[in-house]
């Protein structure tokens, strides 16, 4: 323990000395005006390593994919695009000190932000300070929004708490014996787990659905035969779950183990995940899950996403990827639409007055934000429909019929 | 809480408190022959469950058969751990010094870990993952079963070594008192480097039973060390019996704490217990002077 935390002091030591000499440094760096020629430089800080460095590098891949594309299109006003990435190592610290470094002492022309809304929050931050427009793919918690920046947009459909709108008005819009009457809701302790999860608990509890089990469990919880038994035991209609992904595994395999038959089960983040069937087996069928993107979604430029993507790396890209695209997208389409793309608070100011007017055409959909930076749109809800992963709701978009009750698993 | 939803915590508890058991005996009895705190046991546990899993990944068959494999080539990592690394700290800074090491030693198998397999979570997924037994109501998972099953065999098997062999009692000599060892012609540092060699092999055994029913990513072992370490604390440094009651009755209580408390606060349980030992039964619970003879 110790350790640690003269770890962190050394750390933190550092970094204000770092970010000392970054202020020093500024006033003879940002002179230099760029030439027509000079690449658009982007700078990000992403979790490449620690907790987060399977989405971050998700993120990752999807902003590189989306550099590639536009230069192998023309570039942005002409010009090529060059990303310079950084590691935070999941470090709340070490993101701010970061995109410090990027705007003072690299000299970037725009900023993309990380991953995951605790390091979403400091970054935004700094962006602020310099007047730095801040697109970010992933910080979809509530408190993202309050924290006052009026240079933030969130590159995805909705916030966490809007996650489930069409599964609630689905469910409410049930006849009363089919429509569940209790409710199991487990979650990790996070921001983003619990946005969404208690989401759709307080819209459902609001119309009397009796909530019996309300769990939250720390982010290292690895045994989850305890929260298993307190769910099994109440027999709830309705199973909520907010999860990333090792613990949405672990207390699914749980909740079977301990043979609890819901007849709907709603669980945000890892049913999503490509390696979730594969965890969990045969028995995912009829779990509900919110996602913010799906390669099948008939948005125009989702399909030359996914085939440009596909071609690159073998594989579709998932919701980390599709959100770093979308990232630039919406970048992209003010920087198209403004005509410029470098430091200067006037540049950045236009940028993002222009992404406060209008809306954006993207891979997970049309996009606008209100005043804060709440992109106005839901999320898309998938289920285990005959052991694939499909959009049941909104109808319009829909793969297939929501299966209700679900199937044993 | 409910009587079916107790019985069945407390039965989790004792499924739980039977892996607690197994792998703070291997810690313990580091501690009690040679006095090392060994804080990559738990990277060594991650470590065979890793094996365990991509043993299973390669050929398809049932993990618990990269036992074979695992259990003794642990046994030779940790007789080779023990000679080539342990055994040349200073001995007046050893305890101290092998925290530095062993923690070194962690971070080199978690680095590694994360090198080969990357940080993505893995999980052995096998027919029998989500079947249980249900015994008057409470329903026994299978993978829990056979994970305590192999900790009580291994725990037994640890027990008949330690007592019923001439090497146990070297080495029960050996923890007893070093230099009398010596005296009556016991090689107490090939028995030191055999200790530490059973010591890691429970940890192989103690990582495949995790291996079944866990999510396992290489920094996982940072989760297990500390309620391992106030384990055997609370048992008495050294102990194996006090150990394995602490472990149980840790267990026991966190899983039925968990009902009233929650998950982030039932965990905390370990480091009460801890803080009580030392405030007010320094040598530990079960153990006491007791310790040094087994």
């Amino acid at each position: 323990m110790r350790a640690t935390r003269r770890l962190t002091v050394a750390a933190i030591a550092a970094a204000s000395a770092l970010s000392l000499s970054a202020c020093l440094a500024s006033p003879e760096q940002g002179g230099e005006a760029a030439g027509p020629d000079d690449p658009i430089v982007v700078g990000v800080s992403l979790p490449l390593t620690g907790d987060f460095a399977e989405p971050g590098k998700g993120v990752q891949r999807g902003y590189e994919a989306w550099a590639k594309h536009v230069n192998e299109n023309g570039g942005l006003l002409g010009r090529q695009v060059e990303l310079v990435i950084v590691d935070d190592q999941s470090n709340a610290d070490r993101v701010a000190s970061d995109y410090e470094r990027l705007i003072n002492q690299d000299g970037v022309d725009l900023v993309f932000g990380p991953f995951s809304t605790r390091l979403v929050v400091p970054a935004a931050q700094v962006a602020q300070d310099y007047g730095f427009l801040f697109v970010e793919p992933a910080g979809a918690a509530a408190e993202v929004f309050e924290q006052g920046f009026d240079n933030l947009f969130y590159a995805a459909p909705a916030i966490a708490d809007d996650h489930y709108d069409h599964l609630a008005e689905y469910i409410l819009a049930l006849p009363e014996d089919e429509r569940p009457k209790t409710i199991a809701v487990a979650s990790m302790d996070d921001p983003f787990a619990q946005g969404t999860a208690y989401g759709l608990r307080d819209q459902l509890a609001e119309a009397g659905i009796e909530v019996l089990v309300d769990e939250v469990y720390p982010p290292n919880t690895t045994d989850f035969s305890g929260i298993a038994a307190k769910i099994a035991d109440s027999k709830a209609d309705l199973l909520i779950v907010g999860s990333q992904y090792q613990d949405g595994v672990n207390l699914v395999v749980a909740l079977q183990q301990q043979d609890y038959q819901p007849q709907m089960a709603a669980i945000s983040g890892a049913p999503t995940n490509a390696e979730f069937p594969a965890a969990i087996g045969d028995k995912t069928e009829g779990i509900l899950a919110p996602t913010g993107y799906t390669p099948t979604a008939p948005y125009p430029s989702n399909q030359e996403f996914v085939e440009f993507y596909t071609a690159e790396h073998d594989a579709p890209p998932a919701e980390d990827e599709a959100n770093a695209w979308t990232t630039g997208q919406v970048v992209a389409a003010a920087v198209e639409a403004v005509g410029c793309a470098d430091p200067s608070p006037e540049c950045q100011e236009q940028l993002i007055g222009w992404l406060k007017e209008n809306e954006v055409e993207t891979v997970v959909g049309p996009l606008s934000w209100d005043a804060q930076g709440r992109p106005q749109s839901a999320h898309l809800i998938q289920q285990y429909v005959d052991g694939e992963i499909k959009i049941v709701l909104p109808d319009d978009v829909k793969e297939a019929d929501l299966v209700h009750p679900k199937p044993a698993w | 809480m409910t009587g079916a939803l107790f019985a069945q915590s407390l039965v989790l508890g004792v499924l739980l408190g039977g892996l607690y058991a197994l792998l703070a005996a291997g810690l313990t009895l580091y501690f009690g022959v040679m006095r090392v705190v060994m804080i990559a046991h738990s990277a060594f546990l991650i470590l065979a469950a890793y094996l365990a899993w991509y043993f299973h990944e390669r050929t398809g068959i049932d993990p618990l058969l990269s036992l074979v494999v695992t259990v003794p080539l642990f046994f030779v990592v940790g007789y080779g751990m023990q000679r080539f690394l342990v055994s040349r700290l200073r001995p007046i800074t050893l305890t101290t010094m092998s925290v530095l090491l062993t923690f070194a030693v962690a971070l080199t198998i978690e680095g590694l870990l994360g090198f080969v397999w990357t940080g993505t979570q893995r999980r052995i997924q096998l027919g029998y993952s989500g079947t249980s037994i249900e015994v008057a109501g409470v329903s026994i998972a299978v993978v829990k079963l056979v994970a305590f099953g192999l900790a009580a065999l291994s725990l037994g098997a640890l027990y008949l070594i330690l007592r019923r062999t001439s090497f146990g009692r070297a080495l029960r000599a050996t923890t007893q008192h070093p230099e009398a060892a010596r005296l009556i012609g016991i090689d107490t540092d090939r028995v030191a480097g055999l200790g530490f060699g059973l010591g890691l092999a429970t940890a192989a055994v103690g990582g495949t039973a995790l291996a079944l029913d866990y999510t396992i990513y290489p920094s996982l072992h940072w989760h297990w060390i500390g309620p391992l370490m106030a384990i055997i604390v609370v048992g008495g440094l050294g102990s194996i019996p006090g150990a394995a009651i602490a472990a149980l009755l840790l267990g026991v209580a966190a899983s039925l704490l968990q009902v009233p408390l929650g998950t982030t606060w039932a965990q905390t349980v370990f480091y009460l217990a801890l803080f009580v030992t030392l405030m007010i039964r320094p040598q530990g619970f079960f153990g006491g002077r007791l310790a040094q003879r087994f």
